[in-house]
């Protein structure tokens, strides 16, 4: 029976849902059920990953370090997973502290066309022993060519896996197979897949990643993260079961850990609201939905408006500043009008 | 460095001499330049000459160029300091005049790090090719030239075959020219050409070397191969981590046999030829993960890599040496084994 390896950012992707907000109490709780559920990787930290707290991207409750302290001491048999953008995080101030901390999985990750960021950071995790895995954001916005070329150059960097990450939920199954498979014939090492749910394709994208040769999938319960959340990690594993892939996972325990994260961590389970719809489409990074909503309100324009100029854009992740400057052109023209 | 390191090389140069001294009596009273001089093959090679020198009276002079020697002068101060090794520092691509003394050159300036390759591609290919033109060009007014050895690269196969057992010299296979993978390897073939060129038109005596895989001391362990990481892992305490299902096939051969063969293809290999240098043992990723932890007392754990779904990327390397073995008389001294131990006690 064939293999997934399931990457749970519950911990992670879920903090952009409430603004970076995870407690202690949160992390402990959830961490201790993912590990009963036997989860074998539980990524931990701000939604933007190691070092991303900041003003412009929203600043984590608690810091990485405690974070990180937190979940190492609830996970035993499950891996400890960080998230790591070169550039909010650095080697020295973070990722070093995160490799002390007993961190076991690096993910390290650069927008889809921009893997030569990543070079020292896995260079560096790899040189410490740690599982070191790259990440393409964004995969929707480069051809199959490019994701080839670039997650080439991760895998010999030295990353032990490269993750396509359909930051925006753009992504219908069509387009994942074309990538997925492209990427599976031409790397030696395994392909993942990281789905987002504007279109309401997360689960049916995930289960067409690994049908197209991927053998590792993320998700997070409840789908908790931004905008329209995440492959809802209970279903996925479920849906895998019954198509006979093996995830290592308990099925009842997951179901409870989803439960306990609910009550515990979810002020409101991620719905695919028009807004996600609209990012959806227009292909810009989920994360973008709170201060989308918040700037638009201020500035009194259509968010739907916004999104799909930040599209036309062509936005990224760490072009927040650029949402003001859409709305305020938007007011601008509203009143021309 | 301490004096039991200088010990181990010491005796790993006696032991790869041995009985073979006159094999490279050619290099007697002559001055060597060597390119990418202070680089793990270098190092090496100046070990050797400078073993041969002090032990078997070659009085060879060495000249070590490269682009900068500051890292060699910390790592090998016994040797940066001898009287009979010269170090330039100069750009490969610039190099304009040898000392008329040279009378063999052996080229094997290259960064053979892939992450390199894949960061900065234009210039891997950019420093193969001119430099490589620019050394031929320099070495075309030796007057006593002899020989130039150019050290080419086992990857210009392109991918081996699974069921052939090892790559011999006449294996024409190739990569895909298309792929940024290829940055290195392309240019290392480009480079052979550019030999055989120069060889024709100005009937210079032009030999090649094909070197494969290598684990010793000055391997700097954060390189990104299985083995070096294998063993960094493990002296780290952590465990061995196998991507794949474990039955990928490599070879390895120990520094002290690679510099006692490429001294001697430099100075009796014929020009034209390509010599494969490598170990022609291939041992499959899992047994060596296996054989490394038969050095430790408590042994580390070998974990193969979970994501597995589908059929894992097997690939195999593995030189077929017969050419340089019958041709040249040459033979491994260090096995596997004995390559692994000696590794780990030089960076315990």
């Amino acid at each position: 029976m064939p293999r997934i390896l399931i990457s749970d950012s519950t911990l992670r992707d879920g903090s952009h849902a409430i603004s970076h907000q995870l407690n202690s109490h949160n992390i402990s709780i959830y961490a201790a059920a993912a590990e009963a559920a036997g989860v074998p990787i539980v990524e931990i930290g701000h939604g933007n990953g190691l070092g991303a707290s900041s003003l412009q991207l929203g600043e984590s409750l608690i810091s990485d370090m405690e974070m990180l302290q937190n979940a190492r001491s609830h996970l035993v048999n499950s891996k400890l997973g960080i998230f790591v953008i070169p550039g909010f995080a650095t080697i020295n101030k973070d990722l070093s502290m995160a490799i002390d901390m007993g961190v076991d999985v690096v993910r390290v990750a650069a927008h889809c066309t921009e893997a030569d960021i990543t070079e020292r950071h896995i260079s560096y995790a790899r040189q410490k022993g740690k599982e070191v895995y790259g990440v393409l954001m964004m995969s929707h916005m480069a051809s199959k060519e490019t994701l080839i070329e670039e997650a080439h150059k991760m895998e010999l960097y030295g990353a032990e896996g490269v993750i396509l990450m359909d930051s925006a939920g753009a992504y219908l199954p069509n387009d994942v197979h074309e990538k997925v498979s492209a990427l599976v014939s031409n790397l030696t090492i395994p392909v993942g897949f990281h789905a987002h749910n504007n279109l309401g394709m997360a689960i049916a994208n995930s289960v067409t990643a690994a049908e197209a040769g991927a053998t590792i999938l993320d998700g997070t319960v409840r789908g908790f993260g931004a905008g329209a959340g995440n492959t809802q990690l209970e279903v996925l594993v479920a849906v895998l079961e019954k198509m006979g892939y093996r995830t290592g996972i308990d099925l009842y325990k997951i179901l409870d850990a989803a439960d306990i994260a609910e009550k515990e961590m979810m002020k409101v389970i991620p719905t695919i609201k028009s807004e996600s719809i609209v990012s959806g489409l227009a292909g810009v990074f989920s994360g973008f939905l709170k201060p989308v909503n918040r700037i638009s309100d201020k500035y009194g324009v259509d968010p739907r408006d916004v999104f799909f100029e930040l599209g036309r854009r062509q936005v990224v992740a760490g072009q927040e500043d650029l949402i003001i400057e859409v709305a305020m052109k938007l007011a601008q023209k509203q009143e021309e009008k | 460095m301490n004096t039991n390191k200088l010990s181990t090389i010491q005796k790993d140069c006696a032991e790869a001499t041995s009985g073979s001294i006159h094999l490279l009596s050619k290099l007697k009273d002559e001055c060597i330049l060597i390119t990418g001089g202070t680089g793990f093959m270098g190092t090496w090679l100046a070990e050797m000459v400078a073993f041969l020198n002090d032990n078997h009276s070659f009085n060879s002079k060495l000249i070590l160029l490269s682009e900068s020697s500051q890292n060699f002068i910390v790592k090998a101060p016994h040797l940066a300091m001898r009287d009979d090794v010269e170090l330039i520092e100069c750009d490969i691509r610039n190099v304009m005049e040898i000392s008329n003394e040279v009378s063999y050159v052996l080229h094997a300036a290259a960064n053979p790090d892939n992450r390199m390759h894949a960061s900065d591609p234009i210039r891997t290919m950019n420093v193969i090719a001119n430099g490589t033109d620019a050394i031929l060009k320099a070495s075309l007014r030796l007057p006593s030239l002899k020989n130039i050895l150019n050290v080419s690269s086992g990857l210009i196969y392109g991918p081996q075959p699974l069921d052939l057992d090892a790559i011999a010299e006449n294996y024409h296979g190739g990569s895909d020219c298309g792929s940024v993978a290829s940055a290195y390897v392309e240019a290392k073939r480009f480079a052979e050409t550019l030999c055989s060129a120069y060889r024709s038109q100005y009937k210079m005596s032009i030999v090649t070397a094909r070197p494969f895989a290598f684990i010793g001391p000055y391997q700097l362990l954060d390189k990104p191969w299985a083995i070096n990481n294998f063993i960094r892992d493990s002296l780290m305490g952590g465990a061995i981590r196998i991507l794949g299902d474990g039955e990928t096939i490599r070879s390895y051969m120990y520094p002290s046999d690679m510099a006692f063969w490429l001294l001697r293809i430099l100075v009796d290999g014929t020009s034209g030829l390509a010599y494969n240098v490598g170990s022609p043992h291939g041992i499959a990723l899992q047994q060596l993960a296996e054989e490394i932890t038969h050095n430790f007392t408590i042994k580390p754990k070998i974990i193969s890599n979970f994501a597995g779904g589908r059929d894992l990327y097997k690939s195999r390397l593995v030189p077929d040496v017969t050419l340089a073995q019958k041709s040249l008389g040459l033979s491994m001294k260090v096995d596997i084994a004995e390559a692994i131990k000696r590794t780990l006690l030089w960076y315990k």
